[in-house]
């Protein structure tokens, strides 16, 4: 286990691969967090932000097998690891305490 | 869309993408592109998908470690499995692995001999050590400048000498022989290069020893039992590495001394000397010493009056131009009293002042960085050749196996090599195959050297065997030339889809590169060409030369040197007064025709000529003879007569001429009466003398005696006088069918001065030398020349039968069609002959330019253009290359159509 913060890109790219269900590859994540983010997102962000976040154990790949409408080429699924499950959580409810002590500070 | 747009394929072949994820990167690409192209339209999915590929420089991937990671243990284990693997492979294909090795070990073997003779003769640590700090001492005045300095000047120079350390060295031979100190001198013992020196000579030219010690001050107090210290040379050869040397006594000429030191390997100072022994040791070895006299210093030296050569070590710090003042300054205090040299003894020259220059590039023995260049450059430029033209057949036939293993090479990379990897192993192979090799290549070196070293005459002195440089250079060009050989078919194979092999399809399509295969083929056929065209031109030198008319009879005719010392270091009365017995003695010797003295004997090796003033490019030879000259040599007079002996004795101003010098300056006229025409310089051996330009009183027949080659017959002989006989040498003839003559002579000779030593040589052994240079050549280059053809036609059948093979379908096929077998063997014989035929025009024009640049020296008179070496050379390699490459395709072009395309 590795160095164990999370960037924003890479928050939205953990959280697009759990949306969109596990094995799904760098196409659709692209897809989606593009459109979530409504901004231009590369596929060169996805693919290195993939394999941050597999080399920091929050994701796992194996090759799927030959999909006949990608001219037969095998392509790398993602899922999440539980671990990464655990992270997302984690920043998950460290936003909501942040948020929730502004809310008590009656800034808003 | 079925695929990427190609500048987007192309720009991902140039990105950081690993090669192994790159088709998934491309697929990727490729969705994503259809699916904006459908959804924005073409313009939008361009734009995203060039963006999306720059992307992969600008976010590259953080490194992941794989499994073919490139640790130094995984190379090694690599290499190992890659061995093995390359044993099994050669074992199926023994033919292919004797051919690479043959092929590779000649020309290893080839080159690590060239180096090694090169490497002895130029480039070992011959001289002393920093030698720009060991500058030679010239002796100067105002007209001359010498190398040698009298023992006694030498002696002065050292005591007064304050910024350099002054040593002097003699060179001479002596019969030397190891002995139990009891015997006496030997007779027979063999002559070996003697280098007598100064005590600190060993500090000063910094030689390290390997066994005991180098010589003291002290050892010249020892002159009646030297001390001696022997080279590594002599300590191999004549005492076999006995490490008891140190101690041994030893017989040197006739002095009985005891070997105190080894020197180191490589320190032969000067010029190839076998051992050493100390200057004031010449009278114990030489005999009673010539003049024993009251010396300088008050004490008798028991030494000759001998030159010596005298050079020095620079004191630390010390400027160069300092000490060369200063040692002037000594010198300028010896040409007063000084008893002078037998040149020096002229009045005119002895009252110039004497100055020494320093000068580091004399050396002692050591060659000039020209001399050396001279050398260095045509050897390595003939060991490129032959490496070239091992290193292109060992490619060739490399090459030829990776088409039959183009299916291995798919397996391997289906399996998930990277090409990297493959090439490695391709590498690793021919390494192999190199080590073996240079194995072999290095036995044969070292069997070859000896036999190259007499061919080229090099001096029995000379330390051919090999030594670290020479294992070096084999082991650099083993590597080098190893992964070049390995690298060629990895090259070949470049841009070829490792792949498609697999599919069996295809094959026809993608036809692999085959300009690399003509140009290796093209190489070797112009190398041999090269060398066959040398080979025949000095064969034919070598009939030529032999059939040159030297215009004498060599047989019986012999040359006496009489060995008592260099004439020039001394007035040489003693070789005069040993003339004035042995003349007389000779004469009385049955079976002796004839004798007469000469300045130059044939083909002794000297020359004396000039250069006439209206034909700058023709040289004229002058020799002074006695007036016997002409009959002991057996050249008829022409017109007029021969010298009188009263003519001789008074230096008269007459001359004899050749023939074609009489034709070419006076034509049809008679030259008779005439002086020597003003464009002819006469040689002046006295400057004190008014040149005097003598008369012709004779003319006679042409002859031949420096330089054959040459066949220069232009001669002027002049009478020897009595007072310059210590500079001559003796010619006799001798009777047809008498035996046992020479060796009488030379006993004679022998009693009559024990001190000389009596060198007699065979005129026509000279002459048989000199027409072997050609045939010596000749026998190299025809070698070598055999053996690039012989290699030449097994790459062009191994690498015609396999491409054959691979075009049988294409064969069939035309066969099919209609075409007879004629038209299939002209089809094949000429693409493969194509590039041979290309080698040898190449080959030729290469073959041109070497024999006109550099051997018509050797040639006797054979155009370098000769058309039948270059006609011969053409035809020979022609032919054989069409049997190696007709033998497969006949075969491949005798196969049955039908069977071959049922097959496929």
């Amino acid at each position: 286990m590795k160095g164990q913060h999370l960037g924003e890109f890479e928050e939205f790219t953990l959280l697009a691969v759990r949306a969109l269900g596990d094995n799904t590859y760098a196409v659709p994540i692209q897809q989606y967090v593009e459109k979530v983010t409504a901004r231009t997102v590369s596929i060169g962000a996805i693919y290195a932000a993939l394999a941050r976040l597999e080399e920091k154990g929050f994701l796992r790949s194996t090759m799927s097998e030959a999909v006949a409408q990608r001219g037969g080429k095998s392509k790398r699924v993602y899922t999440v690891t539980p671990t990464g499950l655990r992270m997302a959580r984690d920043l998950h409810r460290m936003r909501e305490r942040i948020w929730n002590a502004i809310a008590e500070g009656g800034r808003s | 869309v079925t695929r990427l747009p190609r500048p987007a394929r192309w720009l991902l072949r140039m990105s950081p993408v690993p090669r192994e994820t790159r088709a998934e990167v491309q697929a990727d690409l490729h969705e994503l592109f259809i699916k904006r192209r459908s959804d924005r339209g073409a313009a939008h999915a361009h734009w995203r998908l060039y963006h999306d590929v720059l992307s992969l420089w600008t976010q590259p991937r953080p490194a992941t470690p794989d499994a073919t990671s490139a640790s130094v243990f995984a190379l090694v284990r690599d290499a190992g499995a890659d061995l093995r693997y390359a044993a099994r492979l050669f074992g199926r294909q023994p033919a292919i692995l004797l051919l690479t090795i043959v092929g590779l070990s000649l020309g290893l073997g080839i080159a690590t001999a060239a180096f090694s003779i090169m490497n002895a003769a130029t480039l070992r640590g011959e001289g002393p050590r920093d030698p720009d700090r060991a500058p030679v001492i010239l002796r100067t005045t105002d007209r001359s400048m010498s190398t040698t300095w009298t023992y006694d000047e030498f002696l002065r120079l050292r005591d007064g000498s304050t910024r350099m350390q002054v040593e002097a060295v003699l060179t001479d031979v002596a019969p030397v022989r190891p002995t139990d100190g009891t015997t006496a001198a030997d007779a027979d013992a063999p002559s070996t290069a003697l280098g007598l020196v100064s005590g600190g000579f060993f500090a000063a030219t910094g030689a390290r020893m390997l066994l005991g010690r180098p010589f003291e001050a002290a050892d010249e107090q020892h002159a009646d039992s030297p001390p001696v210290v022997v080279s590594f040379v002599f300590w191999t050869t004549a005492l076999n590495r006995d490490p008891q040397a140190v101690g041994r006594r030893i017989r040197v000429g006739r002095a009985a001394g005891w070997i105190v030191g080894v020197a180191e390997r490589g320190f032969s100072v000067p010029s190839n000397r076998r051992l050493w022994i100390p200057l004031t040791a010449y009278g114990a070895v030489y005999g009673p010493p010539l003049h024993l006299r009251q010396g300088y210093g008050g004490q008798v030296k028991r030494t000759p009056d001998m030159g010596v050569q005298v050079f020095g070590r620079l004191a630390p710090g010390v400027p160069i131009s300092e000490a060369e003042a200063q040692l002037s300054g000594v010198a300028a205090t010896l040409s007063g009293d000084s008893s002078g040299l037998g040149a020096e003894a002229s009045p005119t020259a002895a009252d110039s002042a004497l100055r020494v220059r320093l000068d580091p590039h004399a050396g002692l023995g050591r060659m000039s960085s020209t001399e050396r260049l001279a050398i260095v450059v045509p050897v390595f430029a003939v060991i490129g050749l032959v490496l070239l033209l091992a290193c292109a057949n060992v490619a060739t036939v490399l090459i030829a196996t990776a088409i039959t293993r183009a299916r291995e090479m798919g397996v391997r990379a289906a399996l998930g090599a990277s090409r990297w990897r493959i090439i490695r192993q391709l590498v690793t192979e021919s390494l192999a195959l190199g080590a073996v090799a240079a194995g072999i290549g290095l036995m044969f070196a070292v069997w070859a050297i000896p036999m190259i070293g007499t061919m080229i005459e090099a001096p029995a002195e000379a330390d051919l065997a090999p030594d670290l440089n020479v294992y070096l250079f084999l082991g650099i060009v083993t590597l080098v030339s190893g992964v070049a050989a390995g690298l060629a078919p990895a090259w070949h194979g470049r841009g070829v889809d490792l792949l498609t092999p697999l599919t069996g399809e295809a094959r026809q399509d993608r036809v692999a590169p085959k300009r690399l295969r003509s140009m290796l083929v093209m190489t070797q056929a112009a190398v041999s060409v090269l060398l066959i065209v040398m080979a025949t031109l000095f064969v034919r030198a070598t009939f030529r030369a032999a059939a040159i008319d030297v215009g004498f009879e060599p047989a019986g005719l012999y040359a006496v040197a009489p060995g008592l010392g260099d004439p020039f270091n001394s007035d040489g009365a003693d070789i005069r007064n040993f003339w004035a017995r042995a003349i007389p003695e000779l004469q009385t010797v049955p079976g002796i025709a004839s004798l007469s003295l000469t300045e130059l004997t044939p083909f002794g090796g000297l020359v004396k000529t000039s250069v006439p003033r209206d034909a700058p490019g023709r040289l004229i030879w002058f020799k002074r003879t006695g007036a016997g000259y002409f009959e002991t040599l057996g050249l008829r007079t022409l017109a007029g007569r021969t010298f009188t002996r009263d003519e001789v004795r008074s230096r008269a101003p007459v001359a004899l001429i050749s023939q074609s010098l009489a034709r070419a300056y006076w034509q049809d006229r008679s030259p008779l009466g005439q002086v020597l025409p003003t464009e002819i310089p006469v040689p002046q051996l006295q400057p004190s003398f008014a040149p005097v330009r003598p008369v012709v009183i004779g003319v006679v027949a042409d002859a031949i005696t420096e330089r054959l080659h040459e066949r220069n017959t232009f001669a002027v002989y002049e009478p020897l006088h009595p007072a310059s006989e210590h500079f001559a040498q003796l010619l006799i003839r001798v009777s047809p069918g008498a035996t046992g003559v020479i060796d009488q002579a030379g006993k004679r000779l022998r009693s009559i001065d024990p001190q000389a030593n009596v060198r007699i040589a065979s005129v026509a052994a000279r002459l048989q030398q000199e027409e072997g240079r050609p045939r010596m050549l000749a026998t190299l280059s025809g070698v070598v020349g055999i053996v690039a053809i012989v290699l030449c036609v097994i790459g062009l059948y191994g690498l015609t039968a396999s491409v054959v093979g691979q075009r049988a379908r294409e064969m069939a096929v035309r066969a099919a069609i209609g075409a007879d077998r004629g038209d299939l063997l002209r089809l094949l014989m000429w693409d493969s002959l194509r590039p041979v035929a290309l080698g040898i025009v190449v080959g030729a024009a290469a073959a041109v330019l070497v024999s006109r640049a550099v051997l018509t020296a050797v040639l006797f008179g054979v155009s370098p253009q000769d058309p039948i070496a270059f006609g011969s050379a053409a035809v020979i390699l022609l032919a054989v290359a069409t049997v190696g490459v007709l033998v497969p395709t006949r075969r491949a072009s005798a196969v049955d159509a039908a069977s071959v395309l049922r097959q496929s």
